[in-house]
């Protein structure tokens, strides 16, 4: 039987097998080559000749000689393997005959197959990924749509629009919004969220104390009118910017000019500059306001991402790609980072709109501007020359002391050589062989030796007068100005952009058609236009053409990604609860018209952010207490229609502040270069000349809030980085929120925490005198902004009764406690 | 199908972050509430099952000789100051090449595979039936910085979760009362890159690395700052636990409150646990003297790979060893005096590796062990700074042992000089494959979520290294 079949087999085989190998030509060139050719080689293969068939790609060898049903080639043809090849059509019947008969036969191929003429054509082809009207149709992409507030059936609760759209909400699933917390919570909790400070016992009972009926709009208007709220909000952005003081890497060098955009993005909350001016000028500040400092510190946020050690094209593209996606993320919510190497998966976003946009950023290039006049630099520039000029005879005659010792030691090394080496050297140069020469200069360019080492062969007398010289040395540096104060800001060079392309599957290696600069085309209908810029301009204008359409009412997704990172961090959770992705993987709101209403208020309001916290602030839901309703949780145990105000974990950093805030040691200076509190050498020591120049826990200059912290990539500050502080390599627009032992372990034992329970009690005895029950009541108040219970008051009384230092572990444990670390 | 075992509120739960590290079963029976969620570390079955338990990873940082170790090359010494051709462009990270440089060490073959390995591991050779050998490894990148990465999380860039973080993410761990990953770094400091070598990425803090130190307290902020006995600190423990208790009672049903306080009580024996996990003191003579953690050489590693096994021992999950520290030669980046490098990494860590491998064995606990000896990258057949070797991406030795792998096996092959890979081979994303299927993973399954993609430790790559697998 099994005879019978090979006959019949090769007797089919039989017929045309002179022609196989032209029509397999002709088969792969129009069908693979493309992909698998010579500009482009998908997963590592190459189609165009039977010995790098053979070889294959990532996954091993295309064609097995022989046994086509072995062979991927054909499997893949065949549909045998997903996925099936080329995508998006079928081979036909007869074609796959003559493939499998081909192989079977072994694959003869005499000659590379030349690419059909119509190449550069099917590879422009490639590139192009229409959008269909449906997929125009998604939520997101739909322009914002203003709605008339429903009417809900208890129109009692209603205070305002916000309150009308939840409340319909709940009612239809017969849910109650729980009933308003009590002012002492509610005071703690606008403190909590605007500052991120908790309230003085002074400022709590200045609050109790009004009984005007706007009191809670007054306290608004108070707390959002304070550099505070722009240091608490601020650092929101921050996470989102992917903001650090260092470059991340093999070398994490520190950026000594990177804390004027954190500190420009502080100034621009405290001064509610409104939202679209501010992303503007982030991506374009140099080309929208030349000159003003302000506006290229902001151009910062396309240079917080890592910087890599080794810069290659690839590394280029890397950096491009953080600029795009960090910016696509922040100002879209669209993960348009996904399409560097194919089109999106889920979200109709074209790899060629990517390239579209990487050409928008494509001419940018980094620049440290002074932030001096002119002649000041020169003035810099002169002194620095002066002292280079006073340094130079010492380090040349440091120099000239060090050689006769350095040879030495070098010939010393050179005698141990091994002999073939030794010959090299014997052999007179013209008749050294290639590899000679290469051992010879290796030898003659080698300097193994530290300083060190050459200090430690000198003479007494010569250690001596090194000794000198490099304190001299030291000396004269010492004279050397401090840098100038710079903007770490970003420009081109000139109106002309440079060219990019297409990447076929994002490497560099697979250069497809130039790009024109281009947006997200799925809410861009007609192609956007750039205008050139003028021979005068400094730079291409795209980022400002860029920054224009993002901006405009045109994008539906710029207020709204907005909006809902607003009310994030005001109710812990967004109405869309993946807040820097809108697309088809992101959830969808929970409440649309909702959503759609605040984006259409923001663009009303002018891009007022403080407008959106009042606005947001004075509805009833941010009044409804975070208690537990039984019966609420058992129909939406999500709490996903917001029955009740969400219970939220600090961050570290505010941990950290509050704790800073309630000893009384916190220093509220606003601004300036980042501090260094202490880390234990054992977490940082010994890399790669990372350092830390951490300053001992007692040092009041540390006890700064947490947003001047110096952000060392590699070198997290351990109290905020158990509290899942961001990583800073890519944009965070939700922290994750663990609970795990070393958060515990830290605020247990560590020195820092302990040091400002000493500060507490220190207070607590300073403001409350010697009488323990009048100490509980005012750490109370000063933690938790109410007084004790009773019971806690007889609780805290006992534990303080052990002994003296009792009150030290009763701070402490305030600063452990449940209470303390959630915004009620 | 992502993770079968979470269920889809689970899954938006942990979304949300939320409970981690802690005996979290009883209290969670004691809630009794169908939408309570589960600890990120309470264990958790692989997708089917599989012999390793747990993994010590012994990370040889700075990029250890080929060709001077477990691959020789006779023709080193043959064709000894000729230039290296043939091969492509010869690419070196600091310039100036020299001629191929022979090895200064002598090979030996070993057990009944008859292994080749130099004389700088003779007792790691005389195991050579107990390990599976991969010759021909190859990187990305021939800088520390991104090849570290790559090794570490998969990927040259920062920013995604080490392997440890991967393993923890998908078997939880067995000891509630220590960390799931433990890293121990060199005394000299720790590798380039610094802690997001161990990082848990875009995943929840739950599954960072705890970085463990060998002297003192193993865990920096494990004791008081001040001076507190036990019983003060219980004392301290229960103030605290009456002010939680009166807070929660109003929300009863807050796991996170409820996991907040349970994490007090889990610190508080940490404490104790972590300090016994270290005790290497408490280990037998016999013991100690098989780890050589007495030996003024090999002591520090030793004593390192010593307490690896007593963490694994008591249900760690992953343990990462690294061997050298900073920069150059207090690493294996011998860029000059290879001879003086090697040797001394190699006298550090050799016995050291042996006995943990021998004591694993012998109390049954190498089949439930992965054990996993490499480095970054590998080093150039020819010389740097007379004495020296470059760094080479190209190709490098690894080697498996324990937890389900063959041993006595020899995979892929380099070229006549060890310059770059002749046959079969492997990449980082092949070699983080066989581990997670040793440890009873489908690598294109184990996925976590994060910026609108389905994340793996094999990005899109990945091959399981079929060869080293016992059955």
């Amino acid at each position: 039987m099994r005879g019978v079949l090979v006959s019949l087999f090769l007797s089919w085989v039989a017929q045309g097998v002179e022609d196989s190998p032209r029509q397999v030509s002709e088969i792969l060139a129009a069908n693979c080559l493309t992909c698998h050719g010579e500009k482009i080689k998908m997963s590592g293969l190459d189609l165009r000749t039977r010995e790098s068939m053979l070889k294959g790609g990532h996954k091993g060898p295309a064609i097995v000689p022989g046994d086509p049903n072995r062979s991927p080639l054909f499997r893949h043809a065949s549909g045998l393997d997903q996925p099936v090849m080329p995508p998006g059509k079928k081979l036909q019947s007869w074609q796959l005959t003559v493939l499998s008969r081909w192989i079977a036969t072994g694959a003869p191929l005499d000659k590379p197959i030349a690419a059909s003429s119509d190449l550069s054509q099917s590879m422009a082809a490639l590139e192009e990924r229409p959008i269909t009207e449906e997929e125009r149709q998604f939520w997101s992409f739909l322009p914002v749509k203003r709605v008339t507030p429903p009417v809900p059936a208890n129109r009692a609760w209603v205070k305002n629009p916000i309150d009308s759209f939840l409340l319909k909400a709940m009612e239809e699933k017969n849910l109650r919004p729980s009933a308003e917390t009590n002012k002492r919570s509610l005071v703690r909790r606008a403190y909590l969220d605007l500052w991120g400070l908790p309230p003085t016992p002074a400022q709590v009972q200045e609050f109790l104390g009004d009984s005007r009926p706007d009191a809670f709009e007054r306290l608004i208007d108070k707390l959002l009118d304070s550099p505070h709220y722009g240091e608490r909000w601020a650092r929101h952005w921050l996470d989102l910017a992917r903001y650090a003081d260092s470059g991340g890497f093999e070398y994490d060098r520190d950026r000594p000019h990177a804390w004027r955009y954190r500190d420009w993005v502080i100034r621009a909350f405290t001064n509610d500059l409104p939202y679209d001016e501010f992303a503007r000028l982030q991506i374009a500040g140099d080309e929208i306001a030349p000159g003003d400092p302000d506006a290229l510190i902001a151009t910062g946020f396309l240079r917080h991402g890592p910087e890599a050690n080794i810069k290659t094209e690839l590394t280029r593209m890397d950096e491009l790609d953080d600029i795009l996606s960090t910016t696509t993320s922040v100002f879209l919510g669209m993960t348009v980072g996904c399409a560097r190497c194919h089109n999106h998966k889920f979200d109709p976003i074209p790899q060629k709109d990517y390239y579209r946009m990487q050409a928008v950023f494509f001419s940018t290039k980094h620049e440290d501007v002074p932030l001096v006049p002119r002649e000041e630099v020169e003035r810099h520039k002169a002194e620095n020359k002066r002292i280079d000029a006073l340094v130079q005879p010492f380090k040349q005659q440091r120099e000239e002391l060090e050689k006769p010792y350095r040879e030495k030691l070098i010939a010393a090394e050179r005698a141990k050589l091994p002999d073939y080496i030794q010959e090299a050297l014997r052999t007179p140069p013209e008749k050294r062989t290639e590899g000679q020469k290469l051992n010879v200069r290796q030898v003659e360019k080698t300097r193994n030796f530290t300083d060190e080492d050459v200090i430690a062969s000198m003479s007494l007398e010569d250690r001596a007068r090194h000794d000198e010289l490099s304190k001299k040395i030291q000396e004269l540096e010492k004279l050397r100005p401090a840098p100038l104060p710079s903007a770490m800001a970003i420009g081109e060079d000139g109106p002309e952009p440079l060219p990019s392309y297409f990447l076929h599957r994002g490497s560099p290696d697979s250069k497809g058609s130039l790009m024109r600069p281009g947006v997200l085309s799925v809410i861009c209908r007609q192609e956007l236009v750039f205008p050139s810029a003028p021979a005068t301009a400094k730079s291409s204008l795209r980022r400002k053409t860029f920054a224009e359409w993002l901006t405009s009412p045109e994008n539906p997704l710029f207020a709204r990604v907005m909006v809902n990172r607003i009310w994030q961090h005001h109710f812990g959770e967004g109405l869309v609860r993946t807040p820097s992705n809108f697309g088809k993987t992101g959830e969808r709101p929970t409440h649309p018209e909702l959503l759609d209403w605040l984006a259409s208020e923001f663009v009303a309001r002018k891009f007022s952010m403080k407008q959106m916290h009042r606005l947001i602030m004075t509805s009833n839901a941010y009044r409804m207490s975070s208690d537990d309703v039984a019966a609420s949780r058992a129909v939406d145990p999500d709490n996903r229609l917001l029955w009740r105000m969400p219970r939220q974990r600090l961050e570290g950093e505010i941990i950290r502040d509050s704790i800073l805030a309630v000893s009384g040691a916190l220093d509220r200076k606003v601004g300036g270069p980042g501090v260094h509190p202490y880390i234990d050498p054992a977490l940082w020591q010994g890399s790669s000349g990372r350092t830390w120049p951490g300053k001992q826990d007692h040092d009041p200059t540390t006890w700064r809030r947490s947003i001047y912290v110096f952000s060392k990539r590699s070198i997290p500050l351990p109290l905020l980085e158990v509290f899942d502080k961001p990583d800073t390599i890519s944009s965070c627009a939700r922290r994750n929120r663990s609970t795990i032992a070393p958060q515990a372990l830290i605020l247990m034992n560590n020195q820092f925490i302990h040091l400002q329970a000493e500060q507490f009690a220190k207070r607590l005895k300073r403001e409350a005198g010697l009488d323990p029950a009048k100490q509980v009541e005012l750490a109370f108040e000063l933690a938790y902004a109410r007084p004790p219970s009773s019971k806690e008051k007889q609780w805290a009384l006992e534990f303080l009764a052990a002994g003296p230092e009792a009150l030290v572990d009763f701070c402490q444990a305030l600063f452990n406690s449940n209470e303390f670390v959630y915004i009620p | 199908m992502k993770r079968r075992f979470w269920s889809r509120r689970e899954l938006l739960w942990r979304a949300g972050g939320g409970i981690a590290g802690l005996a979290f079963a009883d209290l969670l029976a004691r809630e009794a509430r169908g939408a309570a969620s589960v600890s990120p570390l309470a264990p958790k079955p692989p997708h089917f099952p599989a012999k390793a338990k747990a993994v010590i990873s012994i990370f040889c940082y700075g990029g250890v000789s080929q060709m001077d170790t477990f691959d020789p090359k006779p023709e080193l010494y043959r064709r000894r100051g000729e230039a290296l051709t043939g091969k492509g462009e010869v690419v070196v990270s600091q310039g100036n090449p020299g001629g191929l440089m022979p090895s200064l060490w002598e090979f030996k073959r070993y057990g009944e595979c008859g292994m080749e390995v130099s004389d700088l591991f003779p007792k790691v050779g005389a195991l050579a039936d107990e390990i599976a050998l991969v010759r021909s490894m190859y990187a990305l990148s021939n800088d520390h910085g991104p090849a570290l990465f790559h090794m570490n999380t998969g990927s040259v860039l920062p920013g995604h979760p080490s392997m440890g973080s991967w393993v923890t993410y998908g078997l939880g761990t067995e000891n509630q009362n220590l960390p799931a990953f433990v890293v121990f770094t060199d005394p000299r400091g720790g590798p380039i890159g610094g802690a997001p070598n161990w990082g848990n990425g875009y995943m929840p803090a739950a599954y960072q690395g705890t970085q463990f130190r060998s002297t003192g307290d193993p865990i920096v902020d494990l004791k008081p700052a001040k001076a507190m006995d036990a019983e003060r600190q219980r004392r301290w423990l229960d103030l605290l636990a009456k002010l939680n208790a009166e807070h929660a009672a109003r929300n009863p049903e807050d796991t996170e409150l409820a996991a907040r306080i349970a994490s007090y009580e889990l610190a508080y024996r940490m404490q104790t646990h972590a300090l016994e996990a270290v005790a290497v003191d408490k280990e037998s003579e016999t013991t100690r003297k098989l780890y050589m953690v007495d030996d003024p050489v090999a002591g520090y590693f030793g004593r390192q790979c010593l307490m690896a096994r007593r963490l694994v021992e008591r249900g760690v999950r992953f343990v990462q060893i690294y061997s050298g520290g900073g920069n150059f030669q207090s690493s294996w980046d011998a860029h000059w005096d290879i001879q003086h490098n090697h040797g001394l990494h190699a006298a550090e860590t050799d016995g050291p590796i042996a006995g943990l491998i021998r004591d694993l064995k012998g109390r049954g606990l190498l089949d439930s062990t992965l054990l996993i000896w490499h480095g970054e990258f590998g080093r150039m057949p020819i010389s740097q700074r007379m004495n020296g070797r470059d760094h080479n991406p190209h190709c490098f030795s690894i080697w498996l042992c324990g937890g389900g792998v063959k041993g006595g096996v020899i995979v892929g092959a380099t070229d006549e000089f060890g310059y770059k890979v002749a046959e079969n081979g492997k990449s980082i994303h092949d070699l983080h494959a066989t581990m997670l299927h040793l440890l009873g993973f489908d690598h294109e399954k184990l996925t976590y979520f994060h910026n609108g993609r389905h994340m793996r430790l094999t990005d899109v790559a990945g091959n399981v290294i079929r060869e080293v697998l016992a059955s």
